[in-house]
C-alpha cells in the first residue's frame, strides 16, 4: 500500500476565488446575512443549458484546480482518474425545484411559474439526483475511473478524503480528485427551518482537492475535539457543510504547514478526522 | 484501470440478511416471492397518481410496525428500520460500538420529507429530515453504531457502491462489523420523475424480452451484516471477494451506448476478487427491461465474459418487484447468495420472448436447478454510474 499527498486545493466561496479571499471573520463579514451565495458561474456550452447551479460550481472548481496546477484537461482524462463527489445538502435546489414544478401551483409571477412548471419535465428530472453533479463533471472533463457519492457534512467529506487515499493506496486509481459542493440559497428558508442543525452564515463553496500517491500515510480517527483547522476554516469561511474540510486543508497548505495534517469535521453529532502524517 | 498495479483484496463475510420488499415483509417472503414468480405489482395507493401516465409499482401494502414506541413519520427511514428488524433477528452484532459502522446506499433519501417541508404546514422536523442521509443516521442510532456512518447516493446503484465501500471499511480495519445495504422509498417525486421521462411501461416488465417496454418502480430496503472473513465464522451467506465502480462520462439520464462504463466496472471486479471471466457461474443483471438498458447489459456480458456469456445463466428480478433503486442491487446481492445456498436460480418474471440481441442463458419460465458457487451482479444509474459486485455463495 502507497502513502497519499493532497497536491492541490482549489476553493470557491461566496466570498470568492481562493483562501485569499476569505475574510478574516467570516461572522463579521456577513453583517447578519443568513447566506452568502456564489453567483451562477458563466460556463459556455449548450450542455449547461439545463445544468443546475450545484453542477456548474462543481464543473468551475474543477477547473480552478487545474488553472490554478497549470494542468491540461487532457491530464486527468480517462479511467485514471477516480472522482469522490461530496455534499450535505446541494441536491436540495433541484429537489424543491422539481417539487414546486410538479404541484402545478402558480410561483411568483407568470415567467417564474412557467419556469417551474418547466423544472417539472422531463429533461430536468434526472439533475435531482446528487449522481448528476458528479455525472456533469465526468462528462465535462472525461472521467471514466471510479467514482463515490456521500452525502453528508464535513464528516462525509472526511470520509470522502479517506476513500479517495484508500483508492490511490489500493491501485484502483492514479490520481483521485475528491469534490464538494454547498448550495444554500435556494432553500434558505428550510435551513432557516432546520437552524440546530447549521451554524451561520451558511456560506455557499465549491471545492476540489487532487490527490496524488505520495509519501504521507492518512490515518482516518474519531477525535473527540475539532482539529485547529476545522476551527479556523468555520471562523474565516463560516458554515460551508461539506465543503469545510477542503478548505481547512487549503488552509494548512496556504500556511505552509510541514509536517502532519490534520483536518475534522463535524454533522449531526458525530466526528470524524484523517490525519496525515 | 491504466497506470496502476491492482492488488487482490481480501475477502468480507456477509453474515446475515434482512429485507422488506413488495413481495413480503422479511427475507423469507423475498426469496420464495422470487422462487414461486410472486408479483409484487400493483396499483399505487398511498399517494396520488390519477394525473400520471403509469400509477403501478412495487408498493409495500402493509408495512409492520417497529417495536419502538414511536413510528417513523418517514417511510423512507420506516422502510430500512423494518430491513434492520428482520436482519437483527437472523443476526446479533457482536462488537463494540465503536466498531460497528454503517453505510447505506440510497437515490431518493428522505426525499418525500421534502414535499412535506415545503407545503404550506410543513413543520422544521420534516426539513431536517429531507436530507439524503437522515434514513441511515436513524439505523445508526437502532443498532448503536458509533463508527463510521456513511450514506452513499451513485442513483440506482447505490445498493452496490455501499456494500463495497462497506469492505473497504473492513479492510481498512476501521470497524468490525458493518450493517450495509440500500433503501429507497416510493413517493410521488419519483413516479411523476420517471413518469416525465417516459421510462415506466404500461404494461409488464419484461427484461431482455423482445417486446419489453419500460421499467416500473418499486419501495424496498436491505441490509447485510459484514465482517472481516477470518472474524466471521459459520454459518454465512457468502464472501464480497470484489466490487468497482466506473463513471461513463456520457450523459446524465441514459447509459452509454457502448456501455463501457459497465464493462471497466465488470472487468475491474472481476480483477479485484482475483478472478477471471472462467470462473463466473451466474449473473444477476441490473436488467431493468428498458429497451437500451438491456441491450446494453448484453453487449457488455458478451464482451467481458466471451463465449462464457452464453453459458453462464443469468436473470434480472425487477419484473417482481419493481426497480427499486437504492434497494435494489442489495437486494440482487442477496439473491446471488441465497441462489447457492439453496441450489435454485430464480426466474425472470415477465420474460417470455427472448431478445435476439440478448442471447444469453437467460433464465426464465421456471426457476432453475442449479446451484453458482461465484457470482456477478450488475448495477447501473443516473449520473452514468455503473457498479459490479463479485460474489461467493455458501451452501447450506
Amino acid at each position: 500500500m502507497t502513502g497519499t499527498t493532497v497536491e492541490r486545493v482549489a476553493v470557491l466561496t461566496g466570498w470568492g476565488e481562493g483562501i485569499s479571499a476569505l475574510p478574516a471573520d467570516a461572522a463579521r463579514a456577513a453583517a447578519g446575512r443568513p447566506v452568502i451565495p456564489i453567483p451562477r458561474p458563466d460556463l459556455a456550452g449548450d450542455r449547461f443549458r439545463r445544468a443546475t447551479r450545484e453542477c456548474l460550481l462543481g464543473v468551475a472548481a474543477v477547473d480552478a484546480l487545474l488553472r490554478e496546477g497549470g494542468m491540461p484537461r487532457d491530464a486527468i482524462r480517462g479511467t485514471s482518474t477516480a472522482l469522490v463527489y461530496v455534499t450535505g445538502g446541494a441536491y436540495g435546489a433541484s429537489n424543491a425545484a422539481f417539487i414546486a414544478g410538479s404541484s402545478g401551483a402558480p410561483a411568483g409571477d407568470a415567467r417564474e411559474t412557467r419556469h417551474a412548471q418547466a423544472w417539472a419535465g422531463a429533461l430536468h428530472f434526472p439533475y435531482t439526483a446528487p449522481s448528476a453533479m458528479a455525472g456533469e463533471v465526468a462528462i465535462e472533463f472525461g472521467l471514466t475511473g471510479q467514482y463515490g457519492i456521500l452525502i453528508g457534512g464535513a464528516v462525509a467529506a472526511i470520509d470522502a478524503l479517506w476513500q479517495a487515499t484508500r483508492l490511490l493506496a489500493a491501485g484502483r486509481c492514479t490520481r483521485a480528485l475528491v469534490l464538494a459542493v454547498e448550495t444554500f440559497q435556494e432553500c434558505e428558508g428550510l435551513y432557516a427551518r432546520g437552524r440546530w442543525l447549521v451554524r451561520r452564515p451558511l456560506v455557499e463553496a465549491a471545492a476540489c482537492a487532487l490527490l496524488v500517491p505520495g509519501a504521507q500515510s492518512a490515518q482516518y480517527n474519531v477525535p473527540r475535539a475539532p482539529a485547529a483547522l476545522e476551527t479556523l476554516a468555520l471562523a474565516r469561511a463560516g458554515e460551508t457543510l461539506a465543503c469545510a474540510p477542503l478548505i481547512a486543508l487549503a488552509l494548512a497548505r496556504d500556511g505552509g504547514t510541514i509536517g502532519p495534517i490534520s483536518v475534522t469535521g463535524e454533522w449531526r453529532g458525530r466526528r470524524a478526522g484523517l490525519q496525515w502524517q | 484501470m491504466a497506470g496502476a498495479t491492482r492488488l487482490r483484496a481480501e475477502p468480507v463475510a456477509l453474515v446475515a440478511a434482512g429485507a422488506v420488499t413488495p413481495l413480503g415483509a422479511d427475507l423469507d417472503a423475498f426469496w420464495s416471492g422470487l422462487v414461486t414468480g410472486s408479483d409484487g405489482i400493483s396499483a399505487i395507493e398511498r399517494f396520488p397518481v390519477a394525473d400520471l401516465r403509469v400509477g403501478r409499482g412495487g408498493e409495500i401494502k402493509k408495512l409492520r410496525p417497529l417495536p419502538t414506541p414511536r413510528q417513523p413519520g418517514c417511510r423512507a427511514t420506516h422502510l430500512l428500520l423494518a430491513a434492520a428488524e428482520d436482519l437483527l433477528a437472523r443476526a446479533e452484532i457482536s462488537a463494540e460500538p465503536s466498531r460497528v459502522a454503517v453505510v447505506v446506499g440510497t437515490a431518493l433519501g428522505g426525499v418525500e420529507q421534502l414535499e412535506r417541508a415545503l407545503a404550506p404546514q410543513g413543520r422544521p422536523r420534516h426539513a431536517a429530515a429531507a436530507f439524503y442521509d437522515t434514513p441511515t443516521h436513524a439505523l445508526a442510532r437502532r443498532v448503536d453504531a458509533r463508527g463510521p456512518v456513511v450514506t452513499v447516493s451513485t442513483a440506482c446503484a447505490a445498493g452496490a457502491t455501499a456494500l463495497g465501500a462497506a469492505a473497504d471499511l473492513l479492510r481498512a480495519d476501521l470497524a468490525d462489523v458493518v450493517i450495509a445495504g440500500g433503501y429507497d422509498a416510493l413517493c410521488r417525486f419519483v413516479m411523476r420523475g420517471f413518469d416525465a421521462l417516459r421510462s415506466l411501461t404500461r404494461e409488464r416488465v419484461r427484461p431482455f424480452d423482445r417486446r419489453r417496454s419500460g421499467l416500473l418502480l418499486g419501495e424496498a430496503a436491505a441490509l447485510v451484516l459484514m465482517t472481516r472473513d477470518e472474524r466471521s465464522g459459520d454459518p454465512k451467506l457468502g464472501r464480497l471477494l470484489g466490487h468497482a465502480s466506473a463513471s461513463d462520462a456520457a450523459h446524465i439520464a441514459a447509459p452509454d451506448q457502448n456501455g463501457r462504463g459497465l464493462e471497466l466496472a465488470v472487468r475491474s471486479a472481476i480483477d479485484e476478487a482475483g478472478l477471471t471471466p472462467d470462473d463466473l457461474d451466474f449473473v444477476s443483471a441490473h436488467g431493468t427491461g428498458t429497451p437500451l438498458n438491456d441491450r446494453i447489459e448484453a453487449d457488455v456480458l458478451k464482451r467481458t465474459l466471451g463465449v462464457r456469456a452464453h453459458q453462464i445463466p443469468v436473470n434480472s428480478i425487477k419484473a417482481g418487484l419493481g426497480h427499486t433503486m437504492g434497494a435494489g442491487a442489495t437486494l440482487e446481492a442477496i439473491m446471488c447468495l441465497l441462489a447457492t445456498r439453496e441450489g435454485v436460480v430464480p426466474h425472470t418474471l415477465g420474460l417470455e420472448d427472448p431478445d435476439p440481441a440478448c442471447d444469453l442463458d437467460l433464465v426464465m419460465e421456471s426457476p432453475r436447478a442449479f446451484r453458482p458457487r461465484i457470482s456477478l451482479s450488475t448495477s447501473l444509474g443516473f449520473g452514468g454510474c455503473n457498479a459490479a459486485l463479485v460474489l461467493e455463495g455458501t451452501e447450506a
